[in-house]
């Protein structure tokens, strides 16, 4: 398993962390929760972040036969057509998580049955936490712009104005 | 796309858009074509099939759910829970806000057991700090967290009995949290939303009254439990209803990311606070309850069983209570390193959990919240299928979910 | 100046104002007529039609009796719901309107009185408005051969019993129209439960009826008292004991009370049936489960524990005592002892009353204990004149039997619905039809055994 991570496997805190690539999430996964010596069985979080040049999907894990977390960040998703398979075959809980990262994000889970919206309406255009996506209060940060419908991407005049684009790790 | 309101993007769900025929208002099924598998498998009728709404305003679906049940004759065949009716994107507003402010945005997130839900982002910063919080500190979080989980699950036994018909529980399950509210209140002044943990430790040392409220209900702790005993345990209908009702076995759970009392009544010993210890938890002497049915009954006997073992636990933290500071001395401004933390407490619904991402600087760059009754809400719609309507809310109200963490 | 005097009056004035000008132009009218001999033919002329029609009048009285007397036993069984229930959820219930919120029930029904009274889209309208009415006419028409006290009865007909579970029967039809035409599907759901149920527990009912019908020997609720007369033995519950256990069971479920309300099971469907009405329709069915509680605990109490006989000779005990009571007054005896006995009697009871109170606490004023006197004084001699009209009137000392065992009953069936939770619908049918029918058929084999057994015996 070693050859699919992509980066340096970090330990701090009890947690220790590993990245893959988005395509290799779901080997890895199989790899983890079959393996008898890891028996990652338990999953205990499934979330997306947007970094703000990347997009990423961030899984932690538990086994029984050590106490810390595991953190597999699957790194690298394009952020304007993310696209990740779905961990649904291990653990049919992730299909609301993975619901809620595609709610909120943009992420789109290959192999998930139910891919919709779950927080926000059906007919919702945007995504709620990407970084570019801005309330219609951050006008009040530059009443200039004026206010600006909820479901309208922030225009690029905007972005000069307000939004964060710091890098994580 | 313009901000000009008369091109406004008009949503089906706007309630100004007026619906012609009459029959159509009344009908569960979405005015818009099916987008995923499931949604066409979902809506697509079978002969003296029916959909019916249990609606977000209903008097057992604990909060603003709403679930689409799919139902032949009184038979429930498929069910889907449509959330997001109290979605407040905490998430979001938690990034836009101070690492002190995020305990008062996430203490609503589980509003019945708020100490919970304010501990876990706490502990996260802490992590991104590296701070020590004060072992008095820590002792006084274990005593405030148990007797939140006390108050949570007298609350779940009412609830229980309410949803299956039994008006009494809950006013007893009342008069026991009401207690433990108090007191409660007398520590951190609100009986609800208590707004007490702090990055470092605690908003406030205890003081007498709180004392003399906890001493004076030490003595009698257990008789809410006793109580329930006589009433509903063994208690014809109740047992009847609930017993083999929505039974899960531990693959399933596994597989379900169930956390908490659903999972260990599968026969899964797992609880945050033995399998990845915090706080001062490994110095405490408690067991994990565990029961092999897996069904409702099962669920509910183990809520009784962890209340005896949180009454146990908060007799040791007073015997075991150190002196010292209650909060490590912190900037108001609060910059941690750029990194990830990942903390994970036991709630009284399951695994609470909080993944915190900071990038240097005074706001969370990614806040992300892992409720325990998201996941355990998932299995409604497993365990549901094949029985009655009236089992739904049983098997619901087992589940223990609450809203406010639903939907964060 | 007029109208500036009518707009300033409260609500109550405007009601009362009118109905005290009519009252009072009427009564100025009759006594003209009197005056001027007008009305003495009339009335001669109406007793005269009334007399030959008894029977019809009879029933017109009897109906109207019936009609009133179930709006208070709605109010009054209501607000021992709301007390009851707090008691035993350790509250105190309502305790505001009245004397220990007494008038709170009945506040409740002008409350749904002043309610919008909608009807919603695609409701099918006529269906709709009927139902309510024939759910609330199903009980109160059942009052009408029930026997309250000795000769109290609305009619005495010789098939009370068949009547009765007609009228029953009655009240599923209208709980059918109203979830069927509220054009929802939750009452659908509530309606189609509720008649399932109802139809279900028809049959142990009737069956564990039939027992007592054979040892009776009439279907007349009035003739199945009188065959319990005798002794506290005598009365049916000693001698069909399984037919009143399933009897009351299966009364519970017909009234759709706890454990068996499914219909209307406020965690699950909403309110069942009624639940697209509001306002008085609501009111209606509100009221009807109400007075179909009592009419079920008057039928268990009518059919098994004797209606208005007593259980044990009150005049007979308290001579066991050593107290004679000879209810026989008569005033004139006491020629000017009248007088001062009307006069002097109750100021020294007041007196009397309220020296220990002014004694005991010490900050209360004379006059305030005087008026705790008069209070506990109305008591008395309120008590006095019922003991007077107990020893001397049979019908109100059965009258009272009747109402203290009736509502003994509906404490019970409050107390059910207090303590237990509700039954699922799958296994309310399985318990009716697997375990009730088999017990009550039973039950009428065991009995018919018996009444030929011991005919051919005693024979």
């Amino acid at each position: 398993m070693g050859e699919q991570l992509a980066g340096p496997v970090r330990q701090r805190h009890s947690t220790t962390e590993i990245r893959v690539a988005p395509g290799d999430v779901a080997a890895v996964m199989r790899t983890l929760h079959d393996d008898p010596a890891l028996r990652f069985r338990l999953l205990a979080d499934l979330c997306g972040v947007d970094t703000g040049t990347v997009m990423q999907v961030v899984y932690h894990l538990w086994s029984e036969i050590t106490p810390d977390w595991l953190r597999v960040i699957a790194d690298g998703l394009d952020r304007d057509n993310p696209r990740a398979s779905s961990v649904t075959f291990l653990w049919k809980g992730a299909e609301w998580a993975e619901r809620e990262a595609y709610d909120m994000f943009g992420i789109i889970f290959e192999g998930n049955r139910d891919l919709r919206r779950i927080y926000m309406p059906p007919d919702y255009k945007s995504f709620p936490l990407r970084k570019d996506f801005l309330l219609p209060d951050d006008a009040s940060r530059s009443p200039g712009l004026g206010v600006r419908h909820m479901e309208q991407a922030a225009a690029p005049a905007a972005a000069a104005a307000a939004p964060r684009r710091a890098r994580a790790g | 796309m313009t901000a000009d309101p008369r091109t406004r993007v008009r949503s089906l769900d706007d309630p100004q858009l007026f619906v012609e025929t009459p029959a159509t208002i009344y009908d569960a099924v979405p005015p818009y074509p099916p987008s995923t598998e499931r949604e066409a498998e979902f809506y697509t009728l079978r002969d003296g099939e029916m959909l019916i709404n249990l609606g977000p305003q209903h008097p057992s679906t604990h909060g603003v759910l709403r679930v689409v049940l799919k139902i032949d004759g009184e038979r429930v065949v498929d069910l889907d829970p449509v959330l997001g009716y109290l979605h407040r994107g905490v998430e979001k507003i938690c990034e836009n806000s101070d690492w002190h402010m995020v305990v008062s945005h996430c203490d609503p997130l589980e509003y019945i057991a708020a100490m919970f839900s304010e501990l876990v982002p706490v502990m996260a910063a802490e992590q991104l700090l590296d701070v020590t919080v004060p072992r008095r500190a820590e002792y006084i979080r274990v005593l405030a967290c148990e007797l939140n989980r006390i108050a949570s699950h007298a609350l779940f036994i009412g609830w229980l009995a309410l949803d299956l018909g039994g008006l009494t529980p809950i006013l007893y399950g009342f008069i026991e949290r009401d207690e433990i509210v108090e007191m409660l209140a007398a520590l951190t002044g609100q009986r609800l939303l208590f707004n007490y943990m702090r990055i470092g430790g605690v908003n406030g040392d205890l003081n007498h009254e709180f004392m003399s409220r906890l001493g004076d209900w030490m003595g009698h702790a257990a008789r809410h439990v006793n109580d329930s005993q006589t009433l509903i345990n063994e208690n014809e209908i109740f047992v009847k209803r609930t017993r083999g009702l929505g039974r899960i076995d531990r693959e399933t759970a596994l597989r379900m990311c169930l956390t908490g009392p659903p999972l260990r009544a599968t026969g899964v010993p797992y609880d945050v606070r033995r399998a990845h210890p915090y706080g001062v938890y490994p110095e405490l002497e408690f067991e994990i309850p565990v029961r092999e049915e897996g069904d409702s009954y099962a669920r509910y006997m183990l809520h009784l069983d962890e209340i005896r073992q949180s009454i146990h636990i908060i007799d040791q933290v007073l015997h075991q209570m150190p002196d010292g500071p209650v909060t490590a001395k912190l900037p108001r401004l609060l910059r941690p390193r750029p990194g990830r933390a990942f903390a994970a407490i036991e709630s009284p619904r399951g695994q609470y959990a909080v993944y915190a991402m900071s990038d240097g600087s005074d706001q969370p760059f990614r806040l992300r919240i892992h409720d325990p009754s998201y996941f355990n809400l998932q299995s409604v719609g497993l365990l549901t299928p094949g029985h009655l309507i009236a089992d739904t809310m049983a098997i619901m109200a087992s589940l223990d979910p609450i809203m406010g963490g639903v939907d964060k | 100046m007029l109208t500036r005097s009518w707009s300033r009056l409260t609500l109550a004035g405007k009601v009362v104002l009118p109905l005290v000008a009519v009252l009072g132009g009427l009564t100025a009218l009759l006594m003209l007529g009197v005056v001027l001999g007008i009305v003495q033919p009339i009335t001669a002329f109406l007793v005269e039609t009334l007399s030959l029609n008894g029977g019809l009048v009879r029933f017109v009285v009897a109906a109207l009796a019936v009609l009133l007397f179930a709006i208070p036993t709605a109010f009054i069984i209501g607000f021992l719901e709301l007390k009851v229930i707090a008691f035993m959820n350790l509250r105190l219930g309502p305790n505001r309107v009245g004397p220990w919120g007494a008038l709170s029930a009945a506040f409740h029904g002008f409350k749904i009185l002043a309610k919008e009274d909608f009807t919603p889209t695609g409701a099918d309208v006529p269906v709709f408005t009927l139902a309510p009415v024939i759910v609330f006419l199903a009980p109160v028409l059942g009052f009408l051969v029930l026997p309250f006290a000795p000769g109290l009865f609305g009619q005495d007909m010789n098939l009370a019993v068949l009547y009765f579970f007609a009228m029953s029967g009655l009240g599923v039809v209208g709980l059918i129209m109203a979830g069927w035409s509220s054009f929802n599907k939750y009452s659908l759901l509530g309606a189609l439960r509720a008649a399932a149920q109802i139809i279900s527990y028809e049959i142990p009912l009737t069956l564990s009826v039939v027992g007592v019908i054979m040892l009776a020997g009439t279907l007349s609720l009035n003739g199945i008292v009188l065959q319990q007369a005798g002794s506290f033995l005598d009365w049916f519950a000693f001698r069909q004991p399984l037919g009143f256990v399933i009897f009351f069971i299966a009364a519970t479920a017909e009234g759709n009370r706890t454990p068996f309300d499914l219909s209307e099971a406020d965690s699950e469907i909403v309110a069942g049936y009624a639940t697209e009405y509001s306002g008085m329709r609501f009111g209606f069915f509100y009221f009807a489960e109400y007075v179909n509680v009592f009419l079920l605990s008057a039928l268990t109490v009518v059919l098994f524990l004797g209606g208005w006989l007593a259980p044990f000779d009150l005049g007979g005990v308290l001579h066991q005592i050593g107290v004679a009571f000879d209810p026989r007054l008569d005033p004139g005896s006491l020629g000017i002892g009248l007088l001062i006995g009307l006069l002097v009697v109750p100021l020294l009871i007041i007196i009397g009353l309220a020296v220990p109170f002014w004694l005991a606490k010490p900050g209360l004023a004379f006059w305030k204990a005087l008026i705790i006197g008069f209070l506990l004084f109305n008591v008395l001699a309120a008590g006095a004149v019922l003991l007077w009209a107990v020893a001397s009137f049979e019908v109100v000392q059965g009258l009272l039997w009747f109402m203290a065992k009736t509502y003994a009953f509906v404490v019970i069936l409050v107390w059910m619905r207090a303590t237990l939770p509700r039954v699922r619908i799958d296994q309310l049918m399985g318990f009716a039809w697997k375990w009730l029918i088999p017990a009550a058929l039973l039950n009428l084999f065991v009995t018919a055994l018996a009444v030929v057994v011991v005919d051919a015996v005693t024979r």
